[in-house]
């Protein structure tokens, strides 16, 4: 394989690793804090791909308007939705598996609802930017690179509010022990449901950006949900940075991988990943071993 | 200044507090004696509101507080320091004592509480950027007793404060509540040896499976026959 070529599919990787990145982050963030594992992340992000699609396919409307308003649309659902179920659940004695089905159960429904209310047919969603970046061998559609700028600029976003901010505090506290941030004055559930609502605007934002690449339907959340549940295992259960990290780590392996193997091979390879991780290191690549 | 009466705490099906009444007065060290298990810790959270009263009445500074959620604590006036000092363990020590001033009426007076919290805990200023989980258990005590005083409580609850540590931290530890009472601030604190608890306080109350047995001056129960006969094995 000559050496751009690779060079490029190394690029590609990274582009779709953002998204993984993009996806897992949301997740982490969402176990990080209230120890849910979100099966309805996918649903989320479908979301997100069916609001950009009405707002920016359907209406016109220009992406600098179209992606913010779908993000915050369904980041607005997820704590309505988080509000009237997750919380209260919370706050029962062994929740823990009732919260498991819940995000399952939520996850059905919305795929339903989408069925429902907007068909089963496969819509597509116009390139934000046409034409392509050529740096000597080397070409990149502009939209993956707008999708890679988006992506970095949002988690980079994310990561100072986290670190800098009263409220990046508030979740960190949450995060580390529930109680005793209650007891430091934070209304926790108010922490949660905002949390959750940061990591459901996260898988959103990556449909808004995936949308013109692939085809917006109720089922298109699935896929990428495996991925995010493979980068959150790869990053350490919960961590904001691993999840980042092992994103666009697993971006680059699939797009190498896939350049030598073929297309079906995709994810065989993330798979085979997962279980090595689990296999050798089940606290993550980035994690550490005690918690 | 607090007022329990009638309390009734029940996790499920199973109660631990029965008809609990204990009061602490303004500026007053309250001692909380009990073995293992016999609802110390439960008391203080129903107290905090981080479990759900079944029945009875709490009041602070004549407010009925019995349904108040635990994170409004702090802004009335009351801060507990939970067992096993839980400090977040992965932030820094001054982000942990920072986070004890996150109520919002606290913010304002943020410099003037750490100042004289560093003033009470020069390991504060030492050690600032130490993760809290790297500290030794009585640094970390000090460090948890901090972050309760930066809300600027009038009433400071604490679940066994000398738990695990060493003579002279529990030393340590004891004239650092004499101080921090000295400043008019009330403490109700539980624990398990009688001559810590009783030694140490104006007034004590003896807990047995969930029930007030005996209360008094502290130096009336560290003289009590009960007392002296079942915790201090002597004849
Ligand atoms: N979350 C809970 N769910 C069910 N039962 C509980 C819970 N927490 C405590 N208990 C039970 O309530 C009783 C009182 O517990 P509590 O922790 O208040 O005792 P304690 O006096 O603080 O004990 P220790 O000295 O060990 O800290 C015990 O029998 C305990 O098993
Ligand atoms: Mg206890």
């Amino acid at each position: 394989m000559p050496i751009s070529l690779l060079f490029e599919q190394i690029l590609n990787g990274i582009v779709l690793g953002s998204m993984y990145a993009l996806m897992g982050g949301g997740l982490a963030l969402i176990y990080g804090t209230m120890r849910i594992l979100n099966f309805a992340h996918g649903e989320f992000f479908m979301l997100g791909g069916f609001f950009v699609f009405f707002l920016f396919a359907g209406a016109h409307i220009t992406p600098f308007l179209a992606v913010p308003i779908a993000v915050l649309a369904a980041a607005a659902i997820a704590a309505g939705i988080q509000r009237s179920t997750l919380a209260i659940l919370q706050r029962r004695d062994g929740w823990l598996f009732a919260t498991i089905a819940a995000t399952l159960g939520i996850s059905i429904i919305l795929q339903n609802v989408a069925l429902l209310l907007w068909g089963e047919r496969f819509q597509s969603v116009p390139y934000y930017i046409e034409g392509t970046l050529a740096v000597g061998d080397i070409r990149m559609a502009y939209q993956r690179l707008l999708i890679l700028a988006v992506a970095l600029c949002s988690l980079a976003l994310v990561g100072l509010v986290l670190r800098y901010t009263r409220f990046g505090l508030a979740v960190r506290a949450t995060a580390q022990d529930q109680e005793a941030a209650k007891v430091m004055g934070i209304s926790t559930e108010r922490i949660n449901t905002a949390t959750f609502a940061m990591g459901a605007g996260l898988a959103a934002l990556a449909a808004t950006m995936l949308a013109p690449l692939i085809a917006v339907n109720p089922w298109m959340g699935l896929p990428l949900l495996l991925k995010a549940f493979v980068v959150v295992v790869l990053g350490g259960l919960g961590s904001f940075k691993g999840a980042i990290l092992g994103g666009i780590l697993l971006g680059v392996i699939e797009a190498v991988g896939m350049s030598m193997t073929s297309a079906e091979w995709r994810d065989v390879i993330s798979y085979s990943v997962l279980i090595a991780v689990i296999w050798l290191r089940p606290w993550g690549l980035f994690g550490v071993k005690e918690r | 200044m607090l007022e329990v009466s009638g309390l009734n705490v029940k996790y499920g099906d199973a109660q631990v507090l029965w008809d609990m009444s204990i009061k602490v007065g303004a500026g007053e060290v309250v001692a909380v004696m009990g073995p293992n298990g016999s609802g110390k810790s439960t008391l203080l959270k129903a107290i905090c509101g981080l479990v759900a009263i079944h029945s009875g009445q709490i009041k602070f500074e004549g407010k009925d507080i019995s349904s108040m959620p635990a994170h409004n604590m702090t802004s009335i006036g009351m801060s507990l320091v939970l067992e096993r000092r839980r400090l977040f363990p992965s932030m820094t020590v001054m982000e942990n004592v920072m986070l004890g001033a996150y109520a919002k009426h606290a913010r304002d007076k943020t410099k003037e509480r750490l100042a004289w919290v560093e003033e009470l805990f020069p390991i504060i200023r030492e050690r600032r950027d130490q993760i809290a989980s790297r500290m030794s258990g009585g640094e970390q005590q000090m460090v948890a007793i901090a972050r309760g005083l930066m809300s600027g409580p009038r009433l400071l609850l604490m679940d066994e404060p000398f738990l695990g540590l060493s003579p002279k931290m529990v030393s340590a530890i004891v004239t650092l509540v004499q101080a921090i009472n000295k400043r008019g601030i009330a403490v109700l604190f539980n624990e398990q040896n009688v001559q810590l608890s009783f030694g140490n306080a104006h007034r004590g109350y003896l807990l047995e499976s969930g029930r007030v047995v005996l209360e008094g001056a502290g130096l009336e129960m560290l003289q009590n026959e009960t007392v002296k006969r079942v915790y201090l094995g002597s004849h």
